[in-house]
């Protein structure tokens, strides 16, 4: 008896040794401005699913938004005043440009195969300011402007993925693959036209929504069942310490309020 | 039971020594060696750990390279492939030149720099997973180097867009280029053409081609895509032409509207290439357009060569330097052609670490001098590239605090002697004093005289306006014109004399960088002469000397003669 | 056969002088002569044949015999003309060459490794005779290896944070800083430069750097910092450990033969 008790803990010392030496080399600050995707996702019909929505809000005194120099090509990017979108926040505080999504779900429904991720270059802003896009699918960027653009988006540290093109006035439309596994959120920057930023996000299964101006998102046909609901934002961070827990009902609806403080500065 | 213990200890050991023996197998083989001479030589810069976080990190730029997210700058393999390992051979053979890379052939073996390669490549998983070798830049269709190709390649570097970050004429000051970034947040200055010297991955035309293809990763510079594709380079050009047009006829709207649908096309099938959805006929239109393609870059490829030497220019030390030459009329204004008549005097800078706060990482590489004289006056003009013209200190939350550009002239107040009499100290002197011109590009007509006796102690002379003086800023490089009589009233100042060689040294500023007050660029002490005018002696002496030669060889032979008889 | 005629000889080893001191020694085996030296040697040459030609009458003749004839011999006359041309035109080209050639700046005599004084100090702390003091850690290299290991990588750490920009990676002198200096940086691979000096040595100089150099070493040229200001005691003398474990020479120790 107390020899298989031993044996156990001799087991489980060893396992959790190995788990120690693996968290600790992965558990890195920058990972908590990531996402976290489920280890493998299937897709499967889903009938009578739930929904999750909600409304993000901004907890704080609201910065004024700042605005941009524009310190070149003014009579193409000059044309309409440009501030730093990096918090968005409207009235009654509610917050755009959240992510919020499902951190571990394995199985669900299937992309919008009609959906073309774009990405929009117009007066030197790009449009929108956060994105999704399903692994594998190309973004088109466009360039509605008479001025050279280069899309550079960012590799994370993990992946040799970093992407930078050149777009010149000439090539209205440019389709872009990026990178091929799920991850993010990564940069997107002009480097010629510097204060022009986005963000896009490679996301490995549908249950991710970006709020809009009125705070609002909703996650539909949700398989029942337990789910850790989690958030991203570009200037206040993640939840990924202390998701959500939320569990959907068959054909139910839960809400779930955010409300979000700007990160601590380093 | 204790016995029992130490056996359950041993069990445990012997699951992790399986465990670490199991991962251990993970890890390509790299040898032990490897590694030993990384930590010897490359960690205090890249860290142990490949983050490119050594102690020595914090006071680079460029940055150590992180070789944990396997971006490689220079490269001879396509934009978002993982380089060769030849390259990274070469990089650490050859260093990174305009960076604290250096080369390291000399003091590490061939196998030592492969066994190096091999452990760099650790640090990033994606080396051992790809299955396929990288995708080399192929050098087919290279175009040699000529007056016509680099004509050719000087409108493309226009259409390409290149100015935009690397300016009109190629001194990397494009519009682009305060605001640049690398993708860790690191100021990132676009490469100023006119010095190849300082080009990381060499001025050879093949590495500036594979920049082109490949781009620069991590960095701002993107990976090029022809702005006309579809076109010939013929077509190209027209198409420029015309776009340019304020207002075109009939015809040339049609011809314009047809360029533009080709090469519409040609982008929907570079599309269509991408995705891989393209049926043989747009392949065989996309490898034509890509022919194009490359031989544009091919040409400016060798424009931007043009814009360089070969090497960086020999300093201002024994036959170069700084001799001001005499002339009888009056002194050349700015602008002057007749300055394009002397050959210029190369100053090299180095940023000033000796006293606090220092400047590790300067951007200006060097100051240019000519100087003319006549018999009461001297004029020089001094030339130095600085990618943007900082004329007052500015507040900015991305790029930081800038200051306003500036350069400080520097002699001696008396010139020493002998060789071995004491000098002032080369750095804004010290027991001994200096005397300084100053100039701020705030107010380019003024020129301010100081005292010096030390880099903090400088103090501004009671009696100014000795000097004239003109400043100017264009595409990228300052052009700064001084004059002053050769003598003056003033006790403080130098007095110049035709022949006597003066000490001289430099310290320039560049605001956008963040120089101000002893964070600077600096130079040793060098020299400069006011070349005395060669003597009409030269004229008279040798044929005097010739015909007294030739008399005695005459008054000899009749010596001779006159004896023997 | 016709003779070889002693001016010929004469001139043919004069030539023979020259060529060796200015290309043998110069070239091939490379330590260049100052021209100053071989005009003094060639001197001293042209006396040695005058003295040697000049002691037997016959000998002197002999010798003066193809100048003579030159001069007034009946079948010389082309090599008169040619001579009387050539000799006035090889003059007026040198005396043109040298009153039209531009004068190089005075150099620098330096005294590159000047004389310590007797005392070495950090900052205004006495530390003990020059010539007595001992790296205080360089004990641990028999005593604590591992401590001394600790000491070796501080000096690393402070040689990359500080000394590399101008004494390079590789401490052969060649940093990215080295080529705008004059004097260059000092070079530690040189065999010739740790060898030759006590730790204390390197202390002073790192310590006091340029400016704390005596008149002989031109310490209003040198780039070298005044490193007490930036770097403490230990951080001098760990820089100090590195630089012979890098390098592998050690350090001049008193005893030796001084």
């Amino acid at each position: 008896m107390k020899t298989k008790m031993l044996t156990c803990l001799t087991l489980l010392l060893a396992c959790g040794f190995g788990l120690f030496v693996f968290a600790d080399s992965h558990e890195k600050e920058e990972d908590m401005n990531k996402l976290v995707f489920p280890k493998a996702y299937k897709t499967t019909a889903v009938s009578n699913g739930g929904k999750i929505s909600g409304v993000v809000k901004f907890d704080g005194e609201v910065p004024e938004m700042k605005k941009l120099e524009i310190t070149k090509d003014k009579a193409v990017c000059g044309v309409t005043d440009k501030f730093d979108e990096a918090l968005v926040v409207g009235e009654g505080n509610v917050l755009k440009n959240t992510i919020v999504y499902l951190m571990d779900i394995s199985q669900g429904k299937d992309f919008d195969k009609e959906a073309k991720p774009e990405l929009d270059q117009k007066n030197c802003r790009f449009n929108p300011h956060v994105q999704l896009i399903p692994v594998g699918t190309a973004l088109t960027v466009l360039n509605n402007d008479k001025a050279t653009h280069n899309v550079h988006i960012f590799g994370t540290s993990k992946n040799n993925t970093s992407v930078n093109k050149q777009q010149t006035k000439n090539r209205k439309k440019m389709r872009l693959t990026g990178a091929k596994g799920a991850e993010g959120p990564v940069e997107v920057k002009c480097d010629i036209h510097g204060w022009m930023k986005a963000w896009v996000a490679y996301v490995p299964h549908p249950y991710f929504a970006v709020t809009n101006e009125k705070g609002e998102f909703t996650l539909e046909d949700v398989p029942p069942g337990d789910y850790k609901l989690g958030y991203w934002h570009e200037a206040c961070g993640t939840n990924n310490k202390e998701p959500v827990k939320v569990t959907v009902a068959a054909g139910g609806e839960v809400k779930q309020d955010f409300t979000l403080k700007l990160k601590e500065a380093k | 039971m204790r016995s029992k213990n130490v056996v359950y200890l041993i069990l445990i050991l012997g699951l992790l020594s399986v465990y670490n023996l199991i991962f251990a197998q993970d890890a390509p083989e790299v040898s032990e060696k490897g590694k030993e001479v990384y930590e010897e030589s490359c960690a205090h810069c890249h860290g142990t750990e490949g983050r490119g976080d050594g102690s020595a990190a914090e006071n680079l730029l460029p940055q150590p390279r992180d070789f944990t997210r396997g971006l490689y700058k220079i490269r001879s393999t396509e934009s978002g492939q993982l380089p060769t390992d030849q390259d990274l051979f070469d990089i650490i053979t050859e260093g990174m030149p305009g960076s604290s890379m250096p080369g390291w052939e000399t003091s590490l073996k061939a196998d030592e720099r492969w066994e190096v390669v091999a452990y760099i490549k650790t640090f990033y998983d994606g080396f051992k997973e790809s299955e396929t070798p990288p995708r080399q830049i192929s050098l087919e269709g290279k175009i040699p180097y000529s007056e016509e190709s680099i004509e050719i390649g000087k409108g493309l570097y226009t259409q390409f867009a290149c100015f935009e970050c690397h300016g009109q004429v190629g001194r990397g000051d494009g519009t682009s280029a305060p605001t640049l970034q690398d993708e860790w947040g690191f100021q990132s200055w676009p490469a100023n053409l006119a010095q190849g010297w300082n080009f990381r991955g060499g001025n050879d035309i093949d590495d500036i081609y594979k920049r082109f293809i490949g781009g620069i990763a991590g960095s701002a510079m993107p990976m090029f895509e022809d702005p006309a594709f579809g076109l010939t380079i013929e077509q190209s050009i027209r198409y420029n032409e015309l776009d340019n047009k304020v207002e075109m006829t009939e015809a040339e709207e049609e011809e314009y509207n047809q360029l533009d649908e080709k090469m519409g096309n040609a982008f929907e099938i570079l599309d269509l290439m991408a995705e891989g959805s393209a049926d043989e006929e747009q392949k065989q239109s996309y490898a034509t357009a890509m022919k194009a393609f490359y031989e544009k870059s091919w040409h400016l490829a060798n424009y931007v060569k043009s814009l360089s030497s070969e090497k960086r220019p020999e300093p201002a030390i024994g036959k170069n330097v700084l001799r001001s030459q005499y002339t009888e009329d009056d002194l050349p204004q700015i602008m002057d052609a007749a300055w394009d008549t002397l050959d210029s005097s190369y100053f090299p800078l180095v940023g000033q670490i000796i006293i606090e706060p220092r400047q590790f990482n300067p951007t200006i590489d060097s100051v240019n001098a000519k100087s003319f004289y006549n018999d009461t006056e001297v004029a020089f003009l001094f030339t130095w590239d600085d990618r943007t013209n900082n004329t007052e200190v500015k507040e900015n939350e991305d790029t930081g605090k800038t200051f306003e550009d500036a350069i400080a002239i520097q002699f001696p107040v008396k010139i020493p002697k002998s060789p071995t009499a004491e000098k002032p100290y080369f750095l804004w002197g010290g027991r001994k004093a200096v005397y300084l011109w100053e100039w701020k590009a705030s107010a380019a007509d003024k020129i301010t005289e100081l005292t010096a006796k030390g880099i903090n102690n400088a103090e501004e002379q009671e009696i100014q306006g000795d000097l004239q003086v003109e400043g100017k800023y264009t595409d990228g490089q300052y052009n700064l014109w001084i004059k002053r009589a050769l003598k003056t009233d003033d006790k403080k100042d130098l007095q110049l004399e035709p022949g006597v060689f003066v000490p001289i040294a430099f310290s320039a500023w560049d605001g956008a960088n963040g120089d101000v007050g002893t964070k600077r660029v600096i130079s040793s002490w060098y020299s400069f002469v006011l070349e005395p005018v060669p003597s009409s002696r030269r004229f008279i002496y040798p044929p005097l000397v010739a015909l007294l030669s030739f008399g005695l060889l005459v008054g000899l032979r009749e010596f001779v003669r006159q004896r023997n008889t | 056969m016709k003779r070889i005629s002693l001016f010929t000889i004469c001139f043919a080893i004069f030539i023979a002088c020259w060529v060796f001191l200015r290309f043998v020694v110069g070239g091939v085996i490379s330590v260049p002569i100052p021209s100053s030296v071989i005009s003094m040697y060639m001197g001293l040459v042209l006396i040695a044949i005058l003295v040697h030609v000049s002691v037997e009458d016959t000998r002197f003749r002999e010798f003066l015999r193809p100048i003579h004839e030159t001069l007034v011999g009946e079948n010389r006359r082309v090599r008169r003309i040619v001579l009387a041309v050539l000799i006035p035109l090889l003059m007026l080209g040198y005396t043109y060459s040298n009153l039209a050639q531009k004068a190089n700046p005075p150099g620098d005599p330096r005294d590159a490794h000047p004389s310590p004084p007797l005392e070495l100090t950090y900052k205004d702390e006495v530390i003990g005779s020059m010539q007595d003091v001992e790296n205080p850690y360089r004990h641990y290299e028999k005593d604590d290896p591992e401590k001394f290991k600790s000491h070796v990588e501080n000096g690393r750490r402070v040689y990359y944070q500080n000394c590399f920009y101008c004494h390079g990676d590789h401490l052969d002198g060649k940093g990215h800083f080295a080529d705008a200096l004059n004097p260059l940086p000092a070079n530690f691979q040189d065999p010739g430069i740790i060898p030759n000096f006590q730790e204390s040595f390197f202390f002073w100089r790192i310590s006091k750097g340029g400016p704390g150099l005596p008149a002989s070493g031109t310490p209003w040229n040198s780039a070298m910092p005044i490193w007490e200001d930036h770097l403490t005691k230990e951080e001098i003398w760990d820089v100090i450990l590195f630089l012979s474990d890098y390098t592998g020479y050690p350090y001049r120790t008193f005893g030796e033969g001084h």
